[in-house]
């Protein structure tokens, strides 16, 4: 009689990584977008690691003699898609980066053109601007 | 026709004011009306006070961004104004102002090309640069050539003028770690009209290069990707009729 094969200890440690990642998400340390796909490849451990069997059965019908060779594999790919998708992130933010910090020079000078021309006496005749108004503190999050 | 010098500085607080007096002596004795704009990259010096106190526009970015993001925001700056034509050149010392009206000129020119590239070896005048940066340069010029079809004696000249066209191409896309050759792909597939001029380039005055004897192996690896890369992503994104 076939034994069979369950991996508790496995699936628990999934479940505390699960649980700190959702942490994280709760304190807005990470985005929901960014997060779902390592939970859906945590759930995807867990489900290999509970239902009796289905490693083993997966792994041979894919082509791998020993169930550890198929699991490693695909956890190597997983690990791969992950980080492809952690790159496109990165690479989209900094991307997105760049141009805020280059609008945000070009904004700047021209708030600086604009209050030197303020601050130089306006010629005999020509009304007075209205002061500028205080704008109000930014809310800063902590 | 209206000129942007554009400066690209990082910490540069002592070899700015004699730049910006020379400049402005150059486009008052050549007759060119040029605004200059000095983005400051983020330094920890007076560099941009020194700008503003020789009657320089300063744009600070609020993070490094190198010398490609620098260089862009200036071109995003000359495109948004209307000028007609932006002019980039270093602060080191290496581009003389005294050849900024040759750029121009060239610009100025009946059938103007989009980009005009100063070259320190089409005529081999004024400093010649070190015999392993020659090497370099002359295997980009060849890496260029295999890809753009044109011939590029000085694929790492930082002294260029850009057109009306070429800074609506670069306000859409401009390369950021060593972009000069790769610039030079992005113009060629988008169907830009490129040219050399000769121009007299002196030693750098002060500062050192950011690339070393022990990562210009590196270096030359990374750009000759990036312009195959430049080249084959091209393909895809570029349509010339657009500009």
């Amino acid at each position: 009689m076939q034994q069979a094969e369950q991996y508790w200890l496995f699936a628990a440690f999934c479940c505390v990584v699960a649980t700190l990642l959702l942490r994280l998400v709760l304190r807005e340390r990470i985005t929901i977008q960014s997060s779902l796909w390592v939970f859906f490849s945590l759930a995807a451990l867990v489900v290999l690691a509970v239902v009796p069997n289905l490693t083993t059965r997966l792994a041979h019908a894919m082509g791998f003699t020993l169930p550890s060779n198929f699991f490693f594999a695909i956890a190597t790919g997983a690990l791969a898609l992950l980080h492809v998708h952690t790159l496109v992130t990165l690479s989209r933010t900094e991307a997105r980066s760049i141009t805020l910090t280059q609008e945000l020079g070009i904004l700047r000078e021209k708030l600086d053109q604009i209050e030197s021309a303020r601050a130089r006496p306006a010629p005999a005749g020509t009304p007075a601007l209205p002061p500028p108004k205080k704008a109000d503190a930014p809310h800063e999050r902590t | 026709m209206r000129v942007l010098i554009v400066v690209p500085a990082l910490n540069e607080e002592s070899g700015l004011p004699p730049l910006l007096s020379e400049l402005r002596a150059v486009a008052e004795r050549d007759g060119f009306s040029a605004e200059i704009v000095v983005i400051d990259d983020a330094s920890t010096d007076r560099t941009a006070e020194v700008a503003r106190e020789h009657g320089a526009r300063v744009v600070r970015l609020c993070r490094n961004l190198g010398i490609g993001g620098a260089v862009q925001t200036g071109l995003r700056l000359a495109l948004r104004e209307g000028f007609d034509c932006a002019v980039q050149m270093d602060v080191d010392g290496q581009h003389p102002p005294s050849e900024l009206r040759k750029l121009v000129a060239a610009m100025q020119a009946p059938l103007a090309p989009d980009i005009v590239v100063g070259s320190r070896y089409l005529h081999g005048e004024g400093f010649q640069s070190t015999l392993p940066r020659r090497m370099g340069s002359g295997w980009l010029g060849w890496v260029l050539r295999l890809v753009t079809g044109q011939k590029t004696t000085d694929p790492t000249s930082g002294y260029r003028a850009y057109g009306r066209r070429a800074l609506k191409l670069f306000n859409w896309s401009y390369p950021h770690d060593y972009p000069e050759p790769e610039a030079l792909v992005l113009a060629k597939v988008a169907g830009l009209r490129v040219v050399e001029i000769p121009v007299v380039m002196k030693e750098r005055q002060g500062g050192a290069s950011s690339i070393s004897i022990v990562h210009a192996p590196y270096y030359m690896l990374k750009v000759t990707a990036a312009i195959l890369l430049a080249y084959a992503r091209s393909w895809h994104r570029i349509e010339p009729r657009t500009l």
